[in-house]
């Protein structure tokens, strides 16, 4: 299989900090990468890097087969976290200048343009100004800019944050569709659960170093099936100085429970204390291995 | 190569939609309008008030005279005002005071009550030894109102000519004589003469003021304002770009040299356009009002547009390097100011080079890059015009520094559009600009 983006030993460094240390990444063509990470990690920083805005200061980049960033830019499609658009130029006028940055051509642009515009449920916006449109609008918009040019590899940062769940289910369909047309689609989320769903493949990022690289079964397989998930009549007030309890995360009405030892012994313990209504051996969710590996050093890491 | 185009064309189709050029191009016809306008309609009304002021005259033959004239004249002593038609125009009230035996003290202060008072405007002391040719008397004039400078104006011509005639009457020499014997031969300005095609000698012409002066004027105050048009509008759109993070999704398709390129190139084709809009009103109005489009040359064009090319490119690329150091509009400001200064500085110089176009200060100021766009076009509008080395040294000059500035602006421009939050200090612009 081909790789879409291949990273060797990369690393940058911002005035003495070490933004992303050491990083080998291979995202093959095809898949939905997710990357995953605290604030601050170095997500955005390895976007860029992938992007070539930022050079790294030691390893290898191949985009699309090419270490050359001019050769491959047209086919490379990047959405930033922060997106801005031109406020006083037309929708219309917008969509057709990104596109031709990417190399489109004008009849071919607004043929694309028509359809998305369609698919997004853009409908008669056109000539609408950029500033009269409302946010989840000109973020619809601002996709459409990064894939009117039909990209072979499309770059999202946090493409999904902020949208109502209408909206972002219209960009979520969006996306595979893209996939399913042969392009390569990399994104960065906040939302574990979209990464879960989505992605064939995930990686996390933690304090600019790679912690964790494959696809979903792998990971959860990696970390074990050492949670538990029960609903019992004495809650989480049951579970105290019960023994192998390494952690409890507790949601009300139902509690999740890393244990250090044998599930079966930890029920039958349980069930001596207190009725259990629900007892369910699960795999860690992205959430749980996230909170796991980020959680004891977040706190302080604040993003400057 | 292509990419930059699409910029350079989407940044001018945004520039030409914009107040900004809208304002450009009809900013100086309607300020002309408005400053020709408001002057017409102010004369009249600007000052219509009579002015009664007091006369102590120590000759005893200065007053009697100057009453009868300033009452002869009427409002006619205010220049352009004493038509007959004139609705309400302004008068001179001569009234004469004696002393009658008060110490002259006494009614000097007495007199500047009144004027505080506001009964009179001003009075005047006419010592009696202005008669003596010899002698260096003055005439006091006390007003309250040091601004006003149309009553002494009259006052010096009128009652010197009054005074004048009675040094002739005491001289007894005929005044009208030495008038004719002191008579001046005035001097004509004119150009060269040639002869025509058929081989006759074409009579020299009368140089004219609006072709000698005004020519000049024009393209050098076209070339500010184009400049100054063009220059904010880079700074603003980078700033924007930079606000809005919209360059950074610009940095996925374009190189950043590309980018500020292709911003740079819509702005040159937005000025030429802009130019191309004065110099065609101007060259229309020229034709209209007296024939002096012919005092307009196809090689004065032809370096008007070589100069406005690179200086549009030389201040461009500093305006952007501005822009992309600064984090907001209000930053830029103050980044902006020293630019701005660069700019002016041709602007004052422009009086003392018109009147010295070979001189020293003149061709040297003309050559230095930021000031030669203004000079360099004022000295080749001004005939016979510099040496054409000196033109082409300055252009030499100012191309190698404007691309200097383009180089340093790219590194500046680079490493700025993507910095948020923060303005960047002097020190590290240059740093960036080190930067490998």
């Amino acid at each position: 299989m081909t790789q879409a983006i291949l990273l060797r030993g990369v690393s940058k460094r911002f005035a003495g900090t070490t933004a992303v240390g050491d990083l080998t990444l291979a995202v093959p063509s095809g898949s939905i990468y997710g990357f995953i990470g605290p604030n601050g990690s170095g997500k955005t920083t390895t976007l860029r890097m992938i992007m070539r805005i930022l050079l790294p200061d030691e390893g290898e980049i191949e985009v699309l087969g090419s270490r050359d960033a001019a050769a491959v830019r047209d086919r490379v499609s990047y959405l930033p976290e922060e997106r801005g658009l031109y406020k006083k130029m037309t929708v219309r006028r917008l969509l057709r200048y990104y596109g031709r940055l990417k190399g489109g051509t004008l009849p071919e642009l607004d043929r694309a343009i028509d359809s998305w515009m369609e698919r997004m449920e853009l409908r008669g916006l056109h000539d609408r100004r950029v500033e009269t449109l409302s946010k989840g609008m000109s973020q619809k918009v601002q996709f459409i800019a990064a894939v009117v040019a039909k990209p072979s590899l499309l770059i999202l940062d946090e493409p999904f944050s902020g949208l109502d769940p209408v909206n972002a289910q219209v960009l979520k369909d969006a996306v595979l569709d893209i996939r399913r047309g042969g392009a390569t689609v990399v994104f960065s989320t906040h939302d574990m659960e979209t990464a879960e769903r989505m992605c064939d493949r995930i990686f996390m990022i933690f304090r600019g170093r790679k912690v964790l690289d494959g696809s979903l079964e792998a990971i959860q397989a990696e970390y074990g099936a050492d949670t538990v998930r029960l609903r019992t009549a004495g809650g989480a007030a049951a579970l105290a100085g019960m023994p192998d309890v390494q952690s409890v995360n507790d949601f009300g009405q139902q509690q999740e429970v890393r244990l250090t030892g044998d599930p079966q012994l930890f029920l039958a313990q349980l069930a001596a204390r207190t009725a259990v209504y629900h007892f369910e051996v699960t795999r860690p969710s992205l959430q749980d291995i996230f909170v796991r590996i980020a959680k004891p050093a977040t706190e302080p890491c604040e993003k400057s | 190569m292509r990419k930059i185009l699409i910029v350079a064309q989407t940044e001018f189709e945004a520039l030409v939609r914009s107040k900004a050029f809208i304002a450009g191009v009809l900013l100086m016809p309607v300020m002309m309008g408005l400053s020709v306008g408001l002057t017409r309609a102010t004369r009249r009304v600007a000052d219509d008030r009579d002015r009664t002021f007091a006369i102590i005259d120590h000759t005893g033959v200065v007053s009697a005279p100057l009453v009868a004239l300033a009452r002869m004249a009427g409002s006619a002593a205010l220049p352009g005002d004493g038509r007959a038609d004139g609705p309400a125009a302004a008068r001179f009230i001569p009234v004469e005071v004696k002393a009658d035996g008060r110490h002259p003290d006494d009614l000097r202060v007495e007199l500047s009550e009144r004027v505080r008072r506001g009964e009179l405007f001003a009075f005047v002391e006419i010592p009696g030894t202005v008669l003596d040719p010899g002698g260096d008397a003055r005439i006091q004039y006390h007003s309250d109102h040091p601004s006003y400078a149309t009553l002494p104006t009259w006052l010096r011509a009128t009652a010197n000519g009054v005074i004048i005639n009675e040094r002739f009457r005491r001289a007894a020499v005929d005044r009208t004589l030495v008038t004719r014997l002191i008579k001046q031969a005035p001097v004509d300005s004119l150009g060269l003469f040639e002869r025509d095609a058929s081989g006759r000698v074409k009579p020299a012409e009368k140089v004219d003021d609006a072709r000698a002066f005004g020519v000049p004027a024009a393209v050098l105050f076209l070339m500010f304002i184009t400049i100054m048009t063009s220059g904010p509008a880079l700074l603003n759109s980078v700033i924007e770009e930079k606000m809005s993070r919209i360059s950074e999704v610009l940095m996925g398709s374009v190189t950043p040299f590309q980018l500020m390129f292709g911003k740079l190139l819509g702005s040159v084709s937005v000025s030429l356009l802009l130019s191309a809009i004065y110099v065609a009103g101007g060259l229309a109005a020229a034709h209209y009002w007296g024939g002096y489009a012919s005092a307009v040359t196809v090689s004065l064009l032809a370096w008007f547009v070589l100069f406005l090319v690179m200086s549009i490119l030389m201040f461009g690329s500093v305006f952007i390097a501005v822009g992309a150091a600064c984090s907001d509009l209000k930053d830029s400001q103050g980044m902006m100011t020293p630019v701005m200064m660069l700019l002016m500085v041709p602007i004052f110089m422009w009086v003392p080079i018109l009147k010295a176009p070979d001189g020293t200060m003149a061709t040297v100021m003309s050559l230095v890059p930021t000031a030669a766009p203004f000079l360099m076009m004022l000295r080749i509008s001004l005939a016979p015009g510099p040496p054409l080395w000196q033109i082409a040294l300055s252009a030499v000059l100012m191309a190698m520094t404007t691309g200097v500035a383009i180089w340093a602006a790219a590194r500046i421009f680079r490493t700025g559009i993507l910095m948020q939050g923060k303005t960047a200090s002097l020190g590290e612009m240059v740093r960036w600009v080190r930067a490998s």
